[in-house]
């Protein structure tokens, strides 16, 4: 099924998505685009490369409240947070950040526990995935070709959307888009034409080409476990490293959290943050002992850990690409220069 | 002024020169990136690195930040423009390094840009100096003739605002905040060890992105450098979410300069004025 409407009107099928549900999508913001809750449809800007943040947030907000206390009183008048159990609309993701969540799918909603969270928001979720415009230019941070993934790849989305000129083609993928999408009588159908440019433009879309390298996992899993000890090696990649978080939220893949109680009066809330491997405590053990207390250390924690041990134990490598972590790193670290020069090393 | 690329030909003669004379185990300036737009601070520590050593408009970072990587008594080459400089000598003031083991190779520039923005970095943002105040040489000719404006002239609109108005843009601009700690992590004058912030015991704010977390952090941040930072830029260029800190750091150094009559970073006969204590100081503190 293929449906269309002018880019112009987009903020219609905003109105319509938020009478049935929850709303995330695109907005401007000062410094770009981010993913947020949809309260005006004419606030929804497609115009946008991609964003800041990952849409991990969608599944895997920043800081999620898990209960409400107050010390000295009995566990029954402790208060869990409620989950939003409305149906959600994710709009806009680019196809290697629609990669993401089935990496992430791993660590949430298939290896150990379950995260009720995250897999009661996934199920509620239609991903609305939104091609790459092939007439812009890539950026040059940007290798997720690397990964498999192309510029214009419909899997992993409900429904698939590609520009043609200045309208949006919506085409279902999966059934559930395929719902939805007969539901949204403020699309107008596609034409022949339409379905012919769809398939076309995602064609095209394997001719975008971002930086790329043959990457073999057993190869790159293998080498990153023999230059463990290559203090030279980590030293020189981690050189220019500040050690912030930047690469690790911005990432789509990093899932790293960290159950923080926050008291105050007498009144406490247990809740889950982002953490990320990039900074000094988070290995700060409670005897005061801290395994990583280099920059070098935590940098080549980061890389093994996408590029080796996650191919060890879940047969994937956890990245897609995007480029976000080159892109918004105060100092231009890269990490394909990194895998490149540690394939090298 | 001095071509950047003969600035880069002259950074890497002098690397090259105090690498193979042993004077120094290490430079500290700018590498390759992954293009050309995209350099890195760059610690080059071989006669081999230096031909990764690149100078262009986009090396904006402030190497000193580097400095206090190394123990105490390494010999340390580092490539620093004017605001850089300020950030060398204040950490000379706070005990951090000292002088007679650092080699500074000074870059006098006007013209750097924002990688992000494109923009051209100016006093608005930095201390709009271009020529180094302290180096041992000089790798490009000294800018004269180019009149900056006032570091504090961006003030203007800010220094509007009343102290209401003032609460409400600083607690709009930190709902912003991420927590990715980028601020301080760029910034050549953190350098505690552990950051207040990191601390567990007492743990002095919540770790999740919102208030009252975010304004603890940012506010002991900005008193902690009172008097101490140098107006370098970097904190609001390593923001990812375009912060304005610099505003508040300069509104705090102009009010330094204003009761102490001295500048960061200015000499290194110069004392922190937060460590210092003249009979002649101004009591506008105690008022």
């Amino acid at each position: 099924m293929l449906k269309k409407t002018a880019i112009e009107k987009i903020s219609q099928l905003a109105a319509v998505l938020m009478e049935k549900g929850t709303l995330l999508a695109p907005v401007k913001e000062v410094s770009g685009h981010n993913f947020a809750e949809i309260n005006d449809p004419q606030k929804v800007d497609l115009s946008f490369y991609n964003t800041i943040m990952s849409p991990k947030g969608a599944f895997f907000p920043h800081k999620e409240d898990f209960v409400k206390y107050k010390i000295g009183k009995p566990l029954s008048e402790a208060e869990p947070a409620v989950l939003n159990l409305k149906p959600a609309f994710l709009f806009g993701v680019r196809p290697c950040d629609v990669k993401s969540f089935e990496i992430m799918d791993i660590h949430f909603d298939a290896a150990g526990i379950i995260d009720p969270y995250w897999r009661f928001r996934r199920e509620a979720t239609t991903i609305f995935g939104y091609a790459y415009d092939l007439n812009q230019p890539v950026d040059s941070a940007d290798f997720y070709n690397t990964l498999g993934i192309y510029a214009a790849d419909p899997e992993g989305s409900d429904i698939f959307m590609v520009k043609k000129d200045k309208e949006l083609l919506l085409k279902a993928i999966t059934k559930k888009g395929e719902n939805l999408l007969s539901e949204l009588a403020v699309l107008k159908d596609g034409s022949a034409a339409d379905e012919k440019y769809f398939t076309e433009y995602v064609n095209k879309g394997k001719e975008y080409k971002t930086r790329f390298m043959t990457l073999d996992q057993e190869a790159i899993a293998k080498k990153l476990e023999d230059i463990f000890d290559n203090t030279d090696f980590w030293t020189k990649m981690s050189a220019a490293c500040l050690s912030c978080g930047i690469c690790t939220f911005v990432c789509p893949t990093c899932y790293c959290f960290d159950i923080c109680d926050d008291t105050l009066f007498g009144k406490g809330t247990r809740r889950r943050v982002w953490d990320a491997c990039m900074f000094t405590d988070f290995t700060l053990e409670a005897s005061g002992h801290n395994p990583r207390t280099q920059v070098y250390q935590r940098l080549r924690q980061k890389i093994s850990h996408k590029y080796s041990y996650h191919i060890r134990k879940y047969g994937v490598i956890s990245c897609v690409g995007c480029g976000r972590c080159t892109r918004y790193c105060p100092v231009n670290i890269d990490i394909y220069s990194i895998v490149e020069a540690a394939l090298k090393a | 002024m001095t071509e950047f690329k003969k600035i880069e030909e002259n950074l890497k003669t002098e690397a090259t020169r105090l690498l193979k004379e042993g004077l120094v185990t290490v430079v500290l300036a700018y590498g390759k990136g992954f293009d050309e737009n995209h350099p890195m601070p760059y610690a080059a520590k071989t006669i081999a690195d230096v031909e990764n050593i690149v100078f262009n408009e986009y090396c904006n970072y402030n190497m000193a930040r580097y400095l206090v990587r190394y123990p105490q008594g390494t010999k340390i080459a580092i490539a620093v423009k004017a605001a850089d400089s300020r950030a060398v000598i204040q950490l000379i003031q706070e005990e951090k390094v000292k002088r007679e083991n650092l080699v500074i190779l000074g870059i006098p520039v006007q013209g750097m840009k924002n990688p992000k923005t494109g923009e051209i970095i100016d006093s608005k943002t930095t201390c709009g100096m271009y020529n180094p105040v302290l180096y041992d040489l000089l790798l490009g000719e000294e800018v004269h003739g180019a009149k900056s404006a006032s570091p504090y002239d961006v003030l203007a609109e800010y220094e509007k605002m009343d102290k209401e108005a003032r609460w409400e843009f600083w607690k709009k601009e930190f709902d912003k905040c991420i927590r990715c700690y980028a601020c301080r992590k760029a910034c050549p004058m953190c350098y505690c060890d552990p950051c207040f912030i990191d601390q567990s015991k007492p743990k002095w704010a919540d770790k999740a992105p919102q208030s009252p977390g975010n304004m603890m952090y940012h506010l002991t941040r900005f008193h902690h450098l009172a008097g101490r930072c140098i107006d370098c830029g970097e904190c609001s260029r390593a923001c990812p979410v375009d912060i304005p800190l610099y505003l508040f750091h300069k509104k705090v150094a102009k009010e330094c300069e204003e009761m102490f009559n001295q500048a960061a970073g200015m000499s290194i006969e110069d004392k922190p004025v937060l460590v210092d204590f003249r009979v002649e100081d101004s009591d506008k503190i105690l008022e």
